[in-house]
């Protein structure tokens, strides 16, 4: 059985991703199975994780962690795993900004999943320097960011910005709705905003890989007939008067072709005033990030 | 006069450079007198009091100008700073010239004290004297060149540690096996505690240990694997391992029982500190093509597979370096820019090298990392090394294995290799800077 398990993903993957996920499974295994743990080579087996893996469940969701940068991030269904573009532009915006404890910043997330955007940076920026406020829709995945903010060692209070670490707080809230601000957890203005909302259009969502379609949430993904319309959500959330600090940056991750369409939606942003914008590409060339900054009126 | 502990310290030194003592034994077995030795030994090895000497010369020389600067001119000035700073580098040569002096005069003084009318001082010099002749020969031939050619080029950078590159050769299978068992060898010795035999106490793990990348052989045994060894000297010890190794035994397979020969090749990288800029002396980030494996089609959300797999191509030197043995293409990266840097590092190193060896002539063996430096012959339980003349070790399982012992398995081995090879280089540099010093003297006489 093993044997026809393991034939099968080389036939699904190509032998080299293949052998790097069955070693990826025994080091679980090895690592779950030790000493005090739960787990016995009993419970677990490498055959158990080929099935599931070759029945089309993410490797992910099986191994129940995903890295991300330095984090190692807990992952679960449905919530969406992070992905490799999403990384590597975080990274880069850490990068390109460098708040310090004198002048910390605040940051909104909108839809955070598994909180990976905003937990990079509480990670990578010196402590008391950033606020991160991370929403969503989602009950699990408001629970699961605030587990791996524990995880990694970032403080999960909710104070003004007194506060010497670096935290954040996540919640659920829907950012589509009018009386969004309402919410008194909110504390606007913001100097930075984040978000890879759901942006997958109504024809690509029928083709997904059953990987994704039949495993993440459709309410992670999708993003109305033309894909854009969490743009527009966030293109009104952000024009609400004091939604953002002076001096902001604005960074949304985009589908492969959608990126001059969303440029325009924030370039239409009533009542601020664009400085800059730039659209990063990611690792294998496609258009992935818009990111603005504004500069006072 | 000399302290107990000093002359332990002495005998300690002699049984460590055991193979050195061939040319000190020309001056410690027969019977010459005190000063009959003192002018054997200075005349033999005029060059090298030479070579000393004119350090000891160029330190007296600064000191005194640094002390005009101090007086006269500008203390915080750079050319004042360049100037004590250098005074200190040189602060050994003045150290050792001193011991070598006293040990000097210590040898005449004592052997005039043999024949001395006081049969107590007698007894007190014939009890001395024995400890002195290998004090000032060991001074003269082991201190001076070791202080004269300071150790392995690599010491100028500031290595955090190897990188070892192993590949499967020649016999497919048996090969790979081979390799996988060098693999446990080194990571065995590199990353386990081991027990000092004398006091019982457990010594911790030499240096750290980490497998970067590894390719298993669809039959066993592993094709290829990048092993990092973290820690200070790992690279003087472990460059050691550089070349193509060779074994000899009837591999499991051949059932008609014949010997096989396989090979596999090491490499061993030196490894800078990591440091958070990507971008250093060794290379500029625009010669670096940085690829991503594979199409993804539209990425981002539409696909959840884990292609982490990175390949970093750097034009200048068409070195190529692919990682995709972590989940995250971040370290995958990370991992990638370590190994490229590792390689154009050691690019560095052997033209370093390789120009100074220009005008040498004999070359230290098996820096020629295509030669075959060591062979593990199983049916005849011995492990022989091609570069140290007579190197052979019986037991190879307890090499292969480890056995624990400070001194013994497979650090004794390498041990000696380096020993022998710190000699070598010792000897070469010595000798190109004796041939400098007779081009000048000669020189100093046509002009004369
Ligand atoms: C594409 S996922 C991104 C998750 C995470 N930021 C990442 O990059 O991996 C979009 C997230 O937005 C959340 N979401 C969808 N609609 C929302 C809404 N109306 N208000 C708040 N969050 C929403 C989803 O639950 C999901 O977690």
């Amino acid at each position: 059985m093993l044997n026809n398990f393991r034939a099968r993903l080389i036939s699904q993957l190509g032998r080299a991703q293949a052998n790097s996920e069955i070693k990826w499974m025994n080091q679980f295994i090895v690592d779950s199975t030790g000493p005090g743990a739960k787990a016995t080579a009993n419970t677990l087996r490498l055959e158990d994780l080929l099935r599931r893996r070759v029945g089309g469940e993410p490797l992910q969701y099986i191994l129940g962690t995903q890295p991300f940068g330095q984090l190692d991030l807990l992952v679960r269904p449905p919530t969406l795993i992070p992905r490799h573009e999403t990384e590597e532009w975080s990274l880069k915006l850490a990068k390109a900004t460098t708040p310090c404890p004198s002048a910390p910043i605040t940051i909104l997330d909108l839809g955070t999943g598994t909180g990976c955007i905003p937990l990079l940076f509480a990670t990578i920026w010196p402590q008391g320097s950033v606020h991160a406020h991370a929403v969503d829709i989602s009950e699990h995945a408001v629970r699961l960011s605030t587990e791996n903010a524990l995880r990694a060692g970032v403080s999960t209070r909710n104070t003004d910005a007194k506060e010497a670490r670096n935290t954040f707080t996540a919640f659920r809230a829907d950012y589509t709705q009018d009386k969004f601000w309402e919410d008194p957890r909110l504390k606007p203005p913001y100097n930075l905003v984040t978000s890879n909302p759901p942006y997958i259009p109504l024809q690509e969502y029928e083709e997904l890989p059953p990987s994704v379609r039949l495993y993440e949430d459709k309410q992670a993904l999708y993003g109305g007939k033309d894909g854009l319309d969490f743009y527009r959500s966030i293109g009104r959330v952000l024009g609400f008067p004091g939604a953002l600090a002076s001096e902001a940056t604005i960074a949304l991750e985009v589908g492969h072709d959608q990126a001059s369409q969303v440029a325009e939606i924030v370039e239409r942003i009533p009542r601020i005033d664009i400085g800059s914008l730039e659209i990063w590409k990611d690792a294998w060339g496609k258009d992935r990030t818009v990111v603005a900054r504004t500069h006072e009126p | 006069m000399f302290s107990l502990g000093r002359r332990a310290h002495f005998a300690f030194r002699l049984v460590r450079h055991a193979s050195l003592s061939s040319r000190e034994s020309k001056y410690l077995t027969g019977t010459h007198t005190g000063p009959e030795l003192v002018k054997m030994l200075e005349t033999d090895n005029s060059k090298i009091l030479k070579l000393v000497r004119r350090k000891v010369d160029e330190r007296t020389a600064l000191m005194a100008e640094a002390e005009q600067i101090a007086i006269n001119g500008d203390p915080s000035s750079q050319e004042y700073r360049d100037k004590t700073r250098r005074a200190s580098e040189l602060l050994v040569f003045q150290d050792a010239w001193s011991s070598y002096e006293s040990a000097k005069s210590n040898l005449l003084e004592t052997h005039t004290l043999l024949s001395h009318p006081d049969p107590d001082m007698r007894d007190l010099a014939t009890e001395e004297y024995p400890s002195l002749p290998p004090t000032l020969t060991s001074l003269l031939l082991t201190t001076f060149p070791s202080l004269l050619v300071p150790p392995s080029s690599s010491s100028q950078h500031n290595l955090a540690g190897a990188l070892m590159d192993l590949k499967s050769g020649v016999g497919g299978q048996e090969s790979s096996l081979f390799l996988s068992e060098l693999l446990r060898m080194y990571t065995r010795f590199a990353g386990s505690k081991s027990v000092d035999e004398e006091t019982g106490e457990v010594i911790k793990a030499k240096w750290g240990v980490t497998i970067v990348q590894q390719n298993d052989a669809d039959a066993g045994g592993i094709k290829d694997a990048i092993v990092e060894i973290k820690g200070k000297g790992a690279y003087d010890l472990m460059r050691w391992e550089s070349g193509v190794h060779r074994v000899q035994r009837v591999p499991a397979t051949d059932s008609a029982g014949r010997v096989h020969t396989s090979t596999v090749a090491v490499i061993v990288l030196p490894m800078l500190e990591e440091s958070d800029k990507v971008e250093d002396e060794l290379f500029k980030m625009d010669d670096v093509k940085i690829e991503v494996m594979r199409a993804r089609g539209a990425g981002g959300q539409h696909v959840n597979k884990t292609e982490s797999a990175v390949r970093l191509t750097h034009t200048p030197t068409g070195i190529t370096v692919s990682m995709q043995d972590e989940r995250s293409q971040h370290q995958n990266r990370r991992r990638a820019f370590q190994v490229l840097r590792a390689r154009l590092l050691d690019l560095k190193l052997s033209a370093d090298i390789a120009s100074r060896r220009a005008t040498r002539r004999s070359l230290v063996k098996g820096a020629d990392r295509s030669e075959k430096i060591r062979t593990y012959n199983w049916a005849q339980d011995r492990i022989t090394d091609h570069r140290v003349p007579g190197l052979t070790v019986r037991g190879l399982e307890g090499v292969m294995e480890g056995d624990g012992r400070v001194g013994g398995g497979f650090g004794g081995l390498v041990g000696r290799v380096e020993e022998w090879g710190r000699e070598v280089e010792v000897e070469e540099c010595l000798g190109e800077m004796m041939e400098a010093l007779d081009k000048e003297e000669g020189q100093g006489e046509v002009g004369k």
